[in-house]
């Protein structure tokens, strides 16, 4: 819990720093960190290798805005629709998987091909979805403020500090989570699934909440995603999507709190550090990622914390 | 009759390795199954640990047909096994083993207290992990509580696996040769922890190899020679049986 103080500088930096495009990179990194954490919550926590992050990702920001369109209703309360279809939708993929037992590859694959279909669905759907060419974003989330009343997030500051107060929402949850009795189920399973059951875990019913769990968090930055950059794509639900989050877990560390974070502030600062043409800064970038798994397996966090405890211990 | 044992019968493939096997447990009562290397113990063990699938045959737990249930929900009933080789969470510490193991306990608390420990486990669980302590005392555990378990010796893994089946409040505990590879300081430990579990009311089932130390401790004796039941009674006469003699300890034994 304690390591979430280091979100504080997050809140002070814009007293510091104006420039917009230092408080934007921090705001896609907010809201991909929490799509991140949505996916260390079902692999870091309870060892299943899904590929359906980006789905529920693209069925945030799709049902989110598709529900504020067809029935007049508030960001918050569309989300609670995208929330509601994400759970059920879990729930079926879930059931189908983990009553089949399939782990690891299989799992990946067959995820990975219902996250597929969600993405044929928004690509073709072309009277509900507007197929290839995505919708256009227009309306804006509001929020309750004490002394101002309902607020429009706009600009860049209400955006920076409303992702911001998410991630930290999403991760004081997420530590509650991973320190309770549920998070320690989830790490029985990840570490010893025959194990676990033997010791009276329902093995099958706690997968699927990790599963749930994680999709509703990655719904989440898929409909702050959505509404901040103003454009909904069948892209959203791309298997690019799906594995530039693990990239961010597998770099920041697997299976931390903090390390889905750490690896979307890396990832997506890089590209704005690194002046280079856009195809040999893909390359650079993989070889980066590549360098840090085969040296670092638990991560930057991991890294650090090793560090820490060593020096601790040295003393 | 707190376990009843009906035929029951495992085939894998053309090999039978548990074979029409019948008997019964009281409750408080010690039994020791043993026979020889390959005679089906462990696998009877793991059939009424559901563990594997019977392919024939009942298990009847307090009148109730539990053969085929899924391990979780036998252990929920209070029937836990510990393996042979122990199994364990490796990268974990072993208070941490202790307490994933508390979950059916943690089942048995109320709702508003389970509710409580989601945001604060230190106040919610102070009873299960002030239990935790005491599984790990009694099972001398106590110094290596913050160790990973990767770390353990050998005998120390295989207490860990018995701290662990404590946890799990067993009404019948299945031990799988708890005493193999224990040096004779860690046997005499692990018959203190044996006693003292029965003197709580557990019931217990164990299965080795060592006729001697089962022997000591059980009321009732079952022994096995290829899946098969060839004797049933108090150890002292089990072991003196013709057949058993023959099986266990080769023919020119004299007993």
């Amino acid at each position: 819990m304690r390591t979430l103080l280091l979100l504080i500088p997050f809140y002070v930096l814009p007293l510091l720093v104006q420039s917009d495009v230092v408080l934007t990179v921090l705001i896609f990194t907010f809201v991909l960190s929490i799509l991140a954490i949505g996916f260390n919550i079902v692999f870091g926590g309870a060892g299943q290798l899904t590929m359906f992050h980006a789905a529920a990702f693209g069925i945030g920001g799709y049902v989110t805005f598709l529900s504020m369109l067809r029935f007049g209703i508030s960001f918050w309360l569309g989300f609670g629709v995208a929330v509601a279809v994400v759970i059920v939708t879990s729930i079926v993929i879930g059931w189908i998987c983990f009553k089949f037992r399939l782990k690891e590859f299989y799992f990946a694959v067959v995820t990975l091909a219902f996250a597929e279909l969600c993405r044929l669905v928004a690509l073709n759907w072309n009277s509900v979805t507007n197929g290839t060419l995505g919708m256009l974003v227009l309306e804006k989330p509001t929020v309750w403020l004490p002394g101002m009343g309902v607020v429009k997030i706009e600009q860049t500051l209400p955006w920076y500090f409303l992702t911001l107060v998410c991630l930290t929402g999403i991760l004081i949850f997420s530590a509650l989570l991973m320190r309770s009795w549920i998070g320690r189920n989830f790490s029985a399973i990840r570490l010893n699934e025959d194990l676990a059951q033997t010791l009276g875990i329902d093995t099958f019913r706690y997968k699927l909440l990790a599963f749930t769990i994680s999709n509703v968090v990655a719904a989440f930055a898929g409909a702050l995603y959505g509404f901040y950059t103003g454009y909904i794509d069948p892209a959203y639900l791309s298997v690019t999507q799906s594995l530039d989050a693990i990239a961010m877990v597998l770099l920041g560390g697997v299976s931390t709190i903090l390390g889905p974070v750490v690896g979307a502030l890396v990832l997506t600062s890089l590209p704005h550090l690194i002046e280079l043409p856009a195809e040999l800064r893909v390359a650079v970038y993989g070889m980066i990622l590549i360098l840090v798994i085969l040296l670092m397996p638990r991560g930057i966090v991991g890294l650090v914390a090793g560090l820490l405890r060593g020096r601790v211990s040295a003393a | 009759m707190l376990l009843k044992v009906e035929n029951l019968t495992k085939r894998f493939g053309g090999l039978v390795a548990v074979s029409d096997v019948s008997f019964a447990i009281e409750k408080g009562e010690i039994i020791g199954i043993f026979g020889p290397n390959g005679s089906g113990k462990t696998t009877l063990l793991s059939l009424l640990a559901g563990l594997l699938p019977p392919s024939g045959g009942r298990v009847l737990w307090k009148d109730q047909d539990i053969a085929g249930s899924r391990p979780n929900v036998i252990a929920a009933l209070g029937v836990i096994k510990t393996f042979q080789n122990p199994q364990l969470f490796s990268e974990l510490s072993v208070f941490e083993h202790v307490m994933i193991a508390s979950f059916l306990a943690f089942t048995r608390m109320k709702h508003h207290s389970r509710l409580r420990s989601f945001f604060s486990p230190r106040q919610g669980e102070k009873a299960l992990r002030a239990r935790a302590e005491k599984a790990l005392t009694l099972c001398r555990l106590q110094n290596a509580s913050t160790k990973p378990a990767a770390e353990l010796s050998y005998g120390e893994e295989k207490m860990l696996g018995v701290a662990m089946a404590m946890m799990c409040e067993p009404e019948l505990l299945l031990l799988d040769e708890p005493a193999s590879g224990l040096g004779n300081d860690e046997i005499q430990n692990l018959e203190n922890v044996l006693r003292d579990l029965r003197a709580h009311g557990t019931t217990l089932c164990i299965i080795d190899h060592k006729v001697a130390f089962l022997a000591k401790f059980a009321d009732q004796a079952i022994a096995l020679q290829e899946g098969r039941k060839i004797a049933q009674g108090r150890p002292r006469d089990v072991l003196a049986d013709a057949d058993v003699v023959k099986a266990y300890l080769g023919r020119h034994h004299h007993a």
